[in-house]
């Protein structure tokens, strides 16, 4: 209780406030910028949040990262392109209300429902970590090698083309992740006698390179023509008769969000998706769907922001990362030297507590904010890419370069970001690369510590381990079925069409 | 005509991978040795091998999931080349005028690229985000940025 208070004690503290309130002005105005999502923009603040304190620099990424899911509704409504990738279910139904001249009701249920799904999931959040944490206090090298394991196998279901693909960008980025100084024995890995790479992949100039400048890259590619801002009447907050419509919908969205947001590697966009397609299976006018139905907007604003809550949970609790912004910010609190984990709990409580508060507070924010200012963020949407993304460039290289201040940094940046560029191009996506980066420390660690461990009987050792045992299989389960479950349909077809 | 050119482009993209698993596989062998009085469990190799051997198992997997022809993809677009040239000139220019100047010019250049017809704008929307920049990482973070030759000439 004591550390409860002692975290929550960050809402009384100015500067800590203050980057909470920033953290979700740049949030909500980022989310409104179609292309830049917010994990793009928690890399780019990385270098910033490096000189202050990580408490501090945990609430002011957590509130980018919980206010950036709404902004993303401002577009995807008014202007039907998505701000952030979490809004493209949000488009679906949110333009068309906005089209039939409903664009303040749907702003307003969607800050509303964004709300309730975020405080849900934080509510869940400060319940559900400490107790994950404590149940996996007990736990050795082979368990987080299971776990690791299995959060990279999850990565096959984060966008991109085709699971084989997220799966090798995910290996990938574990390969990426052994360049360096090999900490057991002391040997050079992959560094080509450079002397920037003896410590590894500068996880902020991979972040910024994959997700900025790739993107910049991409957008150049795609040469986005001139959004057009629909008319909008003053944001309504819903009514007794629009919440008794959408409760369901928004209580749905938050408990789908808040399970989806858990799960390793799926996040807010895997849960705004099945968030809509649940609603729509459980509305009660169906008939209403893709004419500009307030229960579709409900639904996936409740799940995306509930996913940012639930995504925690594993960040903190085990520090398995549960999508690729929390990944990022894993990231992000390794360089400071703070590494998520059980132990977290039992050593720093104060700044898991007062990330939740800051959550909580940022939830609350941009509620406020999204109602009072929705206008505003709106005509965010309409500053040109010309002007947009070589200011992001910019930003890019003084990001990479600040981490280390080194310029190796930002050639690294520059590589990363034609790699991000080329991935893209290819069907890959950047964020399996990211957690493959991210946990491949963690699966080489625990791999070589359970092999010193069971010594010569390592198959034994494992079987006699349960639970790592239970994630091996979920593992090699998630892995496998789908792929002869497709091929099971593909056989069964040309017989079904035959009969 | 190449084989290469046959192939549809998740082959292709199958193959770029196993070449990329194979040479990292093959750097291995130039990792330094340890003794083997101080060898216990893994050693600094094996972990990447294992790694690599899973990425070609996996490309092998795309390859034959693939379908044999494919839509070939869109090409590049001019103004990505231009961009990609500009974003790869920003260093030598950096190195020659120092970054803020640098920064001041490559929204111009790019923003012009992307169609930005108005000089007042590109100016201004320039100079706004340096300044931003030079208040935030310099003036608060106390960031060092490098000044080129032309810095070093003019301030030492």
């Amino acid at each position: 209780m004591e550390a409860f208070l002692a975290g929550m004690a960050i809402l009384a503290d100015p500067f800590a406030l203050f980057m909470i309130v920033a953290g979700t002005v740049i949030g909500i105005t980022v989310g409104a910028l179609p292309g830049i999502s917010g994990s793009t923009t928690i890399a780019l603040m990385l270098p910033i949040t490096l000189g202050l304190d990580p408490v501090v620099s945990l609430a002011f990424l957590g509130s980018i990262y919980c206010a950036a899911n709404f902004g993303g509704s401002i577009t995807a409504i008014l202007v039907n392109a998505p701000g952030d990738p979490s809004a493209s279910a949000t488009a679906l139904e949110g333009y068309k209300m906005a089209e039939r001249g409903e664009a303040g009701m749907a702003l307003g249920m969607s800050a509303v429902a964004s709300a309730i799904g975020g405080i849900f999931s934080v509510v869940v959040m400060i319940v559900a970590a400490p107790l994950l944490s404590r149940a996996a206090y007990s736990f050795g090298p082979p368990e987080y090698l299971a776990l690791a394991l299995f959060g990279l196998s999850m990565c096959a279901a984060v966008g991109g083309d085709s699971a084989v693909k997220n799966l090798i960008a995910a290996t990938f980025g574990v390969l990426l992740a052994t360049v360096g100084i090999d900490l057991t024995t002391g040997v050079e890995r992959y560094t080509f006698g450079f002397y920037d790479l003896t410590d590894g992949v500068s996880f902020v100039a991979a972040l910024i390179g994959l997700f900025a400048v790739g993107e910049m890259l991409d957008q150049a590619t795609q040469q986005m023509g001139k959004p057009t801002l629909l008319k909008m009447d003053a944001v309504r907050v819903p009514g007794r008769a629009e919440f008794r419509k959408c409760n369901r919908s928004i209580w749905l969205g938050s408990v789908i969000g808040t399970f989806i947001g858990i799960l390793p590697a799926l996040g807010a966009t895997a849960a705004a998706l099945i968030g809509y397609n649940e609603t729509r299976r459980w509305s009660k006018h169906k008939h209403e769907f893709g004419h500009g139905s307030i229960e579709g907007v409900a639904g996936p604003e409740a799940a995306n922001n509930a996913a940012v809550g639930g995504g925690m949970v594993p960040t903190l609790a085990l520090g398995i990362p549960g999508s690729a912004t929390t990944a990022i910010i894993l990231a992000g609190l390794i360089v400071q030297g703070v590494r998520p984990g059980p132990h977290l709990f039992n050593e720093q409580p104060r700044l898991l507590y007062a990330v939740f508060a800051s959550m909580l507070a940022a939830n609350i924010l941009y509620l406020v904010i999204g109602l009072g200012a929705a206008k505003l963020f709106a005509r965010i949407s309409l500053i040109p890419a010309a002007l947009l993304w070589p200011a992001v460039f910019v930003l890019s290289v003084i990001g990479a370069y600040g981490a280390n201040q080194s310029m190796g940094d930002v050639w690294l940046m520059m590589a990363f970001g034609i790699l991000g560029f080329a991935f893209r191009r290819t069907g890959f996506s950047p964020a399996p690369l990211i957690m493959g980066l991210v946990l491949g420390s963690m699966v080489e660690e625990s791999l070589k510590q359970s092999i010193l461990i069971f010594g010569d009987d390592v198959v034994g050792g494992f079987i006699g381990r349960p639970i790592a045992l239970v994630l091996f299989a979920i593992t090699a389960l998630g892995l496998l079925v789908p792929p002869v479950l497709r091929a099971t349909a593909r056989l069964r077809q040309p017989q079904a069409r035959e009969v | 005509m190449s084989v290469a050119a046959h192939l549809g482009r998740d082959r292709r993209v199958a193959l770029a991978v196993a070449g990329i698993a194979g040479l990292a596989f093959a750097l291995t062998f130039t990792f330094d040795s340890v003794p083997a009085a101080l060898m216990e469990g893994l050693g600094a190799a094996e972990f990447p091998r294992l790694i690599c051997a899973i990425l070609l198992l996996l490309a092998v997997v795309l390859f034959v999931s693939s379908p044999a022809e494919e839509a070939a993809l869109p090409p590049v677009h001019r103004c990505t080349w231009w961009t990609l040239a500009a974003c790869l000139g920003f260093f030598p220019v950096l190195g020659l005028i120092g970054m803020l100047p640098a920064m001041v010019l490559f929204p111009i250049v790019v923003g012009r690229l992307w169609g930005e017809r108005r000089p007042a704008v590109l100016l201004l929307s320039a100079a706004l985000v340096t300044l931003v920049i030079w208040l935030l990482f310099v003036r608060i973070f106390r960031f060092t940025l490098p000044g080129g030759l032309l810095g070093d000439a003019l301030f030492g």
